[in-house]
């Protein structure tokens, strides 16, 4: 059943391609849905122990085996695309593009490629879906989006596949030592410390790119800013997680010597990271730019966490990957609708929405808090268990992306009063449609629900974290 | 033996049936033969005998991977004259003599992967090389299709000169023209003789300049540029395929032995360096779209290149090789049948804006040929180049680092065809037409390009 996985989005993907125009929409919508089926049926499948359930293991050739499978943390992000895909389409909905064969075929290659990374358990083929992802996710926004796109998405393309690059010199660099790159055989190979940190870099670099974190994140405001909606969605709310779970699931397990010497160095940088880009966010005249930077300030902090490899940190970090991906889809929402009404996203432009647009105004203010991670939602949980693992390492660490907190508030809450308060912009702001209703709604439930119970998480991926902490070959400086 | 006496035997067939003037009877009889010749080379690897056993020169030697390479450079003939069948067409007074010079050309090379001594690898070179030299001028209207050929020819024959010359001193060192004798002399001397390493290096540099590495990669821009598109993808794919494996041949099992190998392997690193940069960079800044295809080519060869250098054993190293170049010839088919469908006489790389919408199919095509050649997975040519990268690993990481490196780069010009296709159409929107044959050989590309990884258990 496992197998469906990957043959309903490549069914989907190729099927949607001949449907009539008119049922694009629908069978997107259905087809999203299908896989999310398959993916709650695999987690009510598995028993959750925290060791990893393998549907197909077994050599393939020239040391590359089939290894596919899933543990709770696999499980989670699968869940967290399989979630986001039918929203995506959703809020979509209004759009022209939602008519588009071409895009929704996308949109299903893109879903294939996430899937594979979050369940292969062999290193080359992590390399490659890794890579498959980054193809539907140039086109959609070559083809569909803003005129000046094309410098900064070939910018995007070439950076994110230099990053890979080393990510792949890094595994053929281990795989000499290890008879397969089933992730087990790669975990048995063991370093100098100076080796590893070398090889360790390689796989940094492939995921600094993707999440960005600073300084390889100048591709990623104008990438985010030029991309249509559901691309810029598709890039903070799933795909930049792709990393986060990388270094949960490779880079770290694989070199367990190289976290001594690495560890400052990126602490340090995505700490640079979170408050680099919440300054620049306050700056932002466009209200897109402005939750692009948010959204590399916090997942800056995510990294920071994951580095920290402190068992609350990562299950904090865990809460947060969730949290991020919702709210980031959400908050790309409510730009999209207010750019869909007044085909603007300057926030000079705005304001006097609230009065207009009530429920509007409602939902996009739960979103702020959200975002600004007030007590309830799930965000607070989340960057309280990252903060507290931050400040047990380091003080001045913790401390300095605590501010996160502040600045936070500090531009989201100016884009939200400049938008929808202040005197009225525009004759006519017409209130939501119901997919962008249905959307907003689902988002803000499923954050408040996480921040009353984060167990639903925690639970969940706690035993897999566990199992992932403890296998460690060498507990140096651990 | 006996796939390369069919070979043969459909050129001389091709070439009488011109007389007819009917293109199809022409290209229908070469496509036979080729067809015959690769089910009978399958033939002879499954069951390990030939129908023609008592035919057997000692001079060549049909070996597993001779007739490996044989079935390689038999499939991507027969894929060539497939998507050159449009172009032939429209003169059909000539098509007897492309097609035939073609199938001899493919002649010399199959006698070129299974040459045992210097006299035949020289014959197999000739002949292989000669018709090129010819079908580089075919059209005979265009100045740089002659130009291509006058330069083709001159360079060409200076590096025959030079192997000739190298293989003299080589004969003076050793005394014989049987490899494996070679091979014996060379490890009975006690300190290798002066005589023999300047023989080889000359040797060394026919070769490097017959696969087109630099510094002797002059002649393959304009050349590539110049000779009509499926000539150009015949050199890109099947003179390479032959050049590469009879200098693997040569150099892994003549002079690849302890201090001659040392002697050598430093040379064609920096040889190797050289040309990934040369091509890289020269490819960034390219405006026409074959000349683009002739400095990746040389790129290519820069990694193909690396093989030779990292110490594998001999039977990987051809299995390596011949993977490569199999997937490496998919994706020029590809990429040459774009090319020969958009026609675009002046061949800019923005000529090929609106292919998505002039054509799906071909588009489609093109983008995964180009995504083969960039080494971008799920295609094969990422798998030729992990595998290739990770062989050579153990021995010259620094070496796969900077081949990596130029990966990098390469994204850039690949992309940029890319996304010309993908890009919307500037002028001319007109639908292109693809013949069924066309249609046919570019699906077996498109199946070639993404799954031909799957055949490699295949190789153990």
């Amino acid at each position: 059943m496992e197998l469906l996985l990957f043959i309903l989005p490549l069914f989907f993907a190729l099927s949607v391609l001949i449907i009539p125009k008119q049922g694009v929409r629908a069978y997107g919508i259905i087809g999203s849905l299908a896989v999310l089926g398959v993916v709650i049926a695999c987690m009510m499948q598995y028993n959750n122990d925290g060791t990893t359930h393998y549907f197909v293991n077994k050599p393939w050739l020239a040391g590359i085996t089939l290894s596919f499978g899933y543990d709770g943390i696999s499980l989670l992000m699968l869940l967290l695309t399989a979630v986001l895909v039918p929203l995506i389409l959703v809020s979509n909905f209004k759009n022209e593009l939602a008519e588009n064969r071409l895009f929704t075929s996308m949109v299903f290659f893109m879903q294939l490629g996430l899937i594979g990374v979050f369940i292969s358990m062999d290193g080359l083929w992590f390399y490659i879906f890794w890579e498959i992802t980054l193809i539907p996710i140039f086109l959609i926004s070559w083809w569909f989006g803003a005129p000046e796109r094309k410098a900064a998405l070939m910018k995007f393309f070439i950076y994110t596949f230099v990053g890979s690059l080393a990510m792949l010199a890094a595994l053929i660099g281990i795989k000499v030592n290890a008879p397969t790159f089933y992730i087990e055989d790669l975990k048995a190979v063991t370093f100098t410390c100076k080796t590893a940190c070398w090889l360790a870099m390689g796989f940094f670099l492939a995921f600094a790119v993707k999440i960005p974190i600073f300084p390889f994140h100048t591709w990623q405001p104008d990438t985010y800013t030029k991309s249509p909606m559901a691309g810029t969605m598709l890039l903070s709310g799933i795909m930049l997680k792709m990393a986060l779970y990388g270094m949960i699931r490779w880079m770290i397990p694989l070199f367990p010597e190289a976290v001594a010497c690495l560890q400052w160095p990126v602490i340090i940088l995505a700490t640079i990271g979170v408050v680099y880009g919440a300054i620049i966010a306050i700056k932002q005249k466009d209200m897109k730019r402005v939750f692009a930077f948010a959204s590399m300030s916090h997942v800056g902090l995510i990294a920071a966490a994951i580095m920290v490899w402190d068992f609350d940190a990562l299950s904090g970090s865990m809460v947060q990957i969730v949290n991020h991906g919702l709210v980031a889809v959400g908050l790309f929402l409510a730009v999209e609708i207010i750019e869909r009404r007044t085909g603007t996203r300057n926030l000079a432009d705005l304001g006097g929405f609230a009065k207009q647009a009530p429920k509007f105004a409602f939902w996009f203010a739960a979103l702020a808090f959200a975002s600004v991670s007030v007590p309830l939602t799930s965000g607070f949980i989340g960057e309280f268990l990252m903060l507290k693992g931050l400040v047990q390492f380091d003080m001045i660490a913790g401390i300095v992306a605590g501010t996160t907190l502040i600045l936070g508030a500090v531009y989201t809450f100016r884009a939200y009063q400049l938008s929808m308060y202040g005197p009225v912009t525009r004759d006519q702001f017409a209130d939501l449609h119901w997919s962008e209703l249905v959307v907003l709604a689902i988002i803000i439930l499923a954050v408040v629900i996480l921040g009353v119970y984060p167990a639903l998480i925690t639970d969940f991926v706690n035993p897999s974290l566990k199992v992932v902490l403890e296998t460690l070959s060498t507990p140096s400086g651990l | 033996m006996d796939a390369l006496l069919i070979v043969f035997a459909s050129g001389l067939i091709s070439l009488f049936a011109a007389f007819a003037k009917k293109p199809w009877l022409v290209v229908g009889s070469a496509m036979a033969g080729l067809l015959a010749a690769i089910i009978v080379i399958i033939g002879q690897l499954q069951t390990g005998k030939a129908f023609f056993d008592f035919l057997t020169y000692e001079g060549l030697a049909f070996d597993e991977f001779a007739l490996l390479f044989s079935l390689a450079i038999c499939v991507l003939s027969l894929l060539i004259i497939g998507i050159g069948y449009e172009r032939f067409k429209e003169n059909p007074v000539h098509t007897g003599e492309y097609v035939g010079l073609l199938l001899f050309s493919a002649t010399g090379a199959m006698i070129m992967t299974a040459y045992t001594d210097m006299f035949m690898f020289f014959l197999g070179l000739e002949i292989l090389s000669i018709p090129i030299y010819v079908m580089a001028g075919s059209n005979k209207t265009d100045v740089r299709s002659s130009e291509a050929s006058l330069k083709y020819f001159l360079t060409g024959s200076f590096a025959t000169g030079i192997f000739l010359f190298g293989l003299a001193w080589v004969y003076g060192a050793t005394g014989t023209f049987k490899l494996q004798e070679i091979q014996m002399r060379i490890t009975e001397m006690d300190t290798l003789s002066p005589i023999l390493m300047i023989g080889v290096l000359l040797i060394m540099a026919s070769f490097v300049f017959k696969v087109g590495a630099a510094p002797f990669h002059f002649w393959s821009p304009d050349v590539y540029d110049g000779a009509p598109p499926a000539v150009t993808g015949f050199m890109a794919s099947v003179v390479k395929i032959a050049a590469f494996y009879a200098f693997l041949k040569m150099f892994a099992i003549c002079f690849g032995q302890g201090e001659l190998f040392l002697f050598w392997k430093d040379a064609l690193i920096v040889m190797i360096i050289i040309t990934l940069f040369v091509g890289n960079l020269s490819a960034l800044r390219q405006v026409r779209f074959k000349r683009l295809l002739a400095y990746s080519s040389i790129t290519h060869v820069g990694y193909t290149l690396i093989l030779f250098v990292s110490q594998v054993d001999y039977f990987f190293t051809a299995g390596f090789l011949w993977f490569y170049m199999f997937a490496y010839g998919f994706s020029i088919v590809g990429i040459i049948a774009v090319a020969i469908a958009v026609n675009d006489p002046e061949d800019r790389i923005d000529g090929l804006k609106g292919l998505g919408k002039r054509n799906p199919f071909l588009a489609v095509v093109g983008i995964v040929a180009l995504l083969s050649l960039a080494g971008i997975p799920p295609t094969s040519g990422f798998f030729a180049k992990y595998i290739l990268f990770s062989a050579a690993w153990k021995s010259a990481s620094w070496l796969v680092i900077i081949a990596l490196i130029n990966s990098g780069i390469s994204i850039y010009y690949y992309l940029k065809v890319i996304v010309a296709i993908a890009s919307p159409a500037e002028e001319t929107t007109e639908k292109i037409k693809l013949s069924p044959l066309t249609v046919v050989v570019l699906t077996i590309a498109l199946v070639g390009m993404l799954g031909f990884s799957f055949i490699l258990p295949l190789l153990n």
